[in-house]
């Protein structure tokens, strides 16, 4: 214990020292970026009493851009005014040495005209960093194919090219106090309800932490219910998404060096929604949703059914299908319940292991995984056919629900309900069930209902629920998200 | 303090769940492989008033088969007899028929029903079948030659149950048990005989309360099918007349005169002729007349012998003694009723219709 005291000790003291600066000037600056082998003082001489300080940081900076606009009008300049001479469009004047140090580390330079004692900033970030390319966590077949990247400023772009209305607003915020990360919270004038925007305002001002890299880490602190695991905010690196969802009054947060942009408030059923629902044909999406819906009741609940018929219920089994499974668990070393969990494990270790590896040993791992678990495992006797293809079913099934965050918590119910079935049957499943329902409608994202439009019950938003209506039908917005104009179409006059 | 009042209260929470829908945490071992469902019993008599309970062990897995038989007093004794003598045990949820065999069905079988109504594990579709011979040694004599033999059988009595195939009698323990509960009405079952070359149906089996008092077969089988059971034959061969009705369907209605002393049994049918090998020309609408008094008049003969044996046998499998229900009136008593019916005048009467498989009023008449 009095190892760590002293530790704390000599921490605070560190802290103390850094804070007594405050005079803006050279040297001020010259110290405190002492050892920093990227900092940058360089001098430009105009005329001979007249010299001009460039403060910058070498790896921050378009270089190029440095010599076009600044190092090159300024030999020549002859102007008083030194505004004047530069050719970049903006130059902020800088009052004091904090303002200085953050227009610094953000990419801009700073100039020092020292007869004059001004202190300016251009900036010129380095636009390094990646081109749009393809969605590789969303991907469609149909439709727009480009996807944020971890610029925001080119994410804003790609959301106001779709949504060219002076009523988009995108408020900057900045949070992490060693990340310094900067957060755009976008949402509509006018229409988005008032209330999500200062929800949200509200908790990011309350945010204290030190590094952000990520919008789910973000997401982390704007979460109602950090203990669940269900995601509360929808990310995603779709622009159009992002589009749509803004346009239907909801929320967007861009936060910087990250290509996933967060929507809120969404409910249990955005979860199961994919981009290209809005893209095919209204009967096929929806019957692809439905699909998806089964899908998510069969990857959950499956396995847990087995082990639940296997233990507790023979005589609900068809008696062709009993032969079967009699037949094929005769000689089985493990009870139906560790059969399955183990399957499950190992199920979820080759998933994470396909995630993890580099693409090209993937392959090996798919070789490898496919025959241990379809055919070793059942010739060694460690599980049985029956359970071999009902893991496969579960699985494949699990996959189809668009949201891989979902996709996770998929597994996790999975295996709570697998635990009630081997305890209790047919009946442990029901009350696992109860139990996931009565926490999926304690939830709530940016303090809306999460369960709607089921409950609480809005009739007019079941078009866009289980099944995708069609889009001449959905004249009106949403009605849980409570937006301040519920029609889509112009009202004749 | 706190966080036990809390933990407190789930637990209260938890524990009334199960017993408020009296469900007990405490379950019984049912893990598949561990257990023999058995699909089948068969029940026949026994020595001084004994039962006789055999069924094929293991009943589903694939290992070698044989016949186990345990003589005893009761039903379930012989379950429990069963598992002292085999290293599974016997469950009985699965089951899916009982053979009971035609001396021990004479005897009555209310006590046998009772026991499988009262047992939650055994499912009310079960199929009750009456078999006449030594039902053991013909499962002995199978048991080398076809391994799956109970499972076959349960297939063709769900086939033949399915939609009312037509074909034979098919009763489950539900119907049973409501035709023996209910006024005014006594339950019938499938009879199949045991022959060298197997299991072949024979007829149905009507009981008087409990008790099989006679078993009808061939023609009066399928009459018996044709206005009662099924309502629908696939076929009905008449040798008398060298013809079979294929596809018959019929409607039955059925009135009864003020004073209940006589009743008309109005049957009209629905056919078409599927094979011929008479003389006939039935081409010619007089004679395919004449053909179809010629059946009428046949099949009101037989039904009206077949009715007359159950008046004779005070059975009412047809459930003739509803007809005397009537609004605002109390029903009357069966005693009353099956006295009443003994002596009831009953009028049979067909109307067939066959339908024409060629264009039988066409040019080709005169030919």
């Amino acid at each position: 214990m009095y190892m760590f005291w002293k530790k704390k000790q000599i921490e605070n003291k560190l802290v103390a020292q850094s804070i007594t600066e405050s005079e803006l000037s050279i040297e001020a600056l010259k110290k405190s970026l002492v050892q920093m082998d990227d900092a940058e003082f360089v001098e430009i001489d105009i005329s001979v009493i007249r010299k001009i300080h460039l403060v910058y940081i070498r790896t921050l900076i378009d270089q190029e851009k440095l010599n076009e606009s600044i190092i090159k009008p300024l030999t020549k300049c002859s102007k008083p005014s030194i505004q004047d001479c530069i050719t970049n469009s903006s130059i902020i004047h800088i009052p004091n040495f904090i303002e200085a140090k953050k227009q610094l580390f953000s990419g801009s330079i700073l100039l020092f005209d020292s007869s004059q004692n001004l202190w300016l900033a251009v900036p010129l970030k380095n636009p390094i960093g990646r081109a749009i390319e393809t969605s590789e966590t969303e991907t469609i077949m149909f439709g727009a194919k480009d996807s944020f990247s971890e610029q925001v400023e080119q994410n804003i772009t790609l959301i106001r090219r779709r949504l060219p209305i002076h009523e988009l607003k995108a408020e900057k915020f900045t949070v992490g106090s060693m990340s310094e990360t900067s957060v755009v919270l976008m949402y509509i004038e006018g229409l988005t309800n008032p209330d999500f925007v200062s929800t949200v305002k509200e908790k990011i001002s309350e945010i204290n932490f030190d590094l952000f890299f990520d919008s789910s880490q973000v997401a982390a602190f704007l979460e109602d219910h950090q203990n669940s695991i269900f995601p509360q905010f929808q990310q995603t690196d779709r622009p159009d998404v992002v589009a749509y969802s803004l346009g239907l009054g909801k929320i967007t947060l861009l936060v910087d060096n990250t290509p996933f942009a967060l929507v809120a408030p969404i409910t249990f059923f955005h979860l199961f929604q994919s981009p290209e629902d809005y893209i095919n044909r209204w009967v096929v999406a929806s019957f692809l949703r439905i699909i998806r819906y089964v899908c998510f009741l069969l990857s959950v609940s499956l396995i847990p059914i087995y082990v639940a018929l296997t233990t507790h219920h023979y005589q609900m089994i068809p008696i062709q299908t009993l032969l079967v499974l009699v037949d094929s668990r005769s000689k089985l070393p493990f009870t139906p319940f560790w059969e399955a969990f183990i399957m499950l494990i190992f199920i979820e270790i080759i998933k994470e292991a396909s995630l993890r590896m580099p693409t090209k040993t993937s392959q090996t791992l798919g070789v490898i995984g496919g025959i241990v678990i379809g055919q070793a495992a059942v010739e060694a006797g460690f599980a049985s056919n029956v359970l071999i293809v009902m893991v496969g079913i579960s699985t494949i099934a699990s996959f189809l629900i668009p949201n891989y965050l979902m996709t996770k918590a998929n597994s996790l119910m999975q295996l709570m309900l697998l635990v009630f079935s081997s305890l209790l049957g047919i009946i442990g499943i029901a009350l696992g069930s109860i139990a996931i329902l009565a926490h999926l409608n304690s939830l709530s994202s940016i303090k809306q209902p999460y369960f709607s439009p089921v409950s609480p019950f809005f009739r007019k938003d079941w078009i866009d629920l289980f099944i995708r209506g069609p889009l001449t039908k959905m004249l009106e917005r949403p009605e849980h998200l409570k937006p301040l104009k519920l029609k889509r179409y112009k009202t004749r006059r | 303090m706190r966080l036990h009042k809390k933990i407190c209260k789930r637990l209260i929470l938890l524990f009334m769940t199960f017993w408020l829908s009296g469900c007990a945490p405490f379950t019984e071992n049912k893990l598949i492989e561990e257990i023999s469902p058995v699909t089948f019993l068969s029940i026949s008599k026994g020595d001084k008033g004994k039962l006789t309970v055999s069924t094929i062990m293991p009943p589903l897995s694939k290992e070698k088969k044989f016949v186990m038989s345990q003589e005893v007093s009761l039903l379930k004794e012989g379950v429990q007899k069963y598992n002292l003598n085999f290293y599974q045990e016997m469950k009985s949820g699965q089951m899916r028929m009982l053979v009971i065999s035609d001396e021990l069905g004479r005897d009555g079988i209310m006590s046998i029903i009772n026991v499988l109504l009262t047992d939650p594990d055994i499912s009310p579709r079960i199929y009750l079948v009456i078999v006449k011979g030594n039902f053991d040694e013909y499962l002995e004599s199978q048991l080398d030659k076809d391994e799956n033999f109970d499972y076959s059988f349960y297939r063709m009595l769900k086939h033949y149950e399915e939609k009312n195939q037509g074909e034979l009698t098919v009763v489950n323990l539900h119907e049973f048990k409501n035709l023996l509960y209910t006024p005014y009405s006594d339950p019938f079952l499938p009879v199949f005989k045991l022959e060298e070359d197997g299991v072949n149906y024979e007829g149905t089996a009507l009981f008087k309360d409990d008790k099989l008092v006679e078993t009808i077969s061939s023609l009066d089988d399928r009459i018996f099918q044709l206005i009662n059971n099924d309502h629908y034959l696939v076929v009905l061969p008449i040798q008398k007349f060298e013809i079979v009705l294929g596809h018959v369907r019929s409607k039955v209605i059925v009135d009864i005169d003020s004073s209940y002393s006589t009743m008309t049994y109005t049957v009209n049918i629905d056919t078409r002729i599927e094979e011929y090998r008479g003389e006939k020309q039935l081409f010619d609408p007089k004679q395919l007349e004449n053909m179809k008094k010629d059946i009428e008049t046949h099949l009101e003969k037989q039904t009206h012998e077949l009715v007359k044996k159950m008046q004779e046998l005070k059975v009412d499998p047809l459930q003739l003694g509803i007809q005397t229900k009537r609004p605002f009136s109390k029903p009357m008593e069966e005693k009353k009723w099956i006295e009443m019916f003994e002596k009831m005048d009953i009028k049979i009467k067909y109307n067939i219709n066959i339908d024409p498989l060629t264009d039988a009023n066409s040019k080709r008449q005169n030919l």
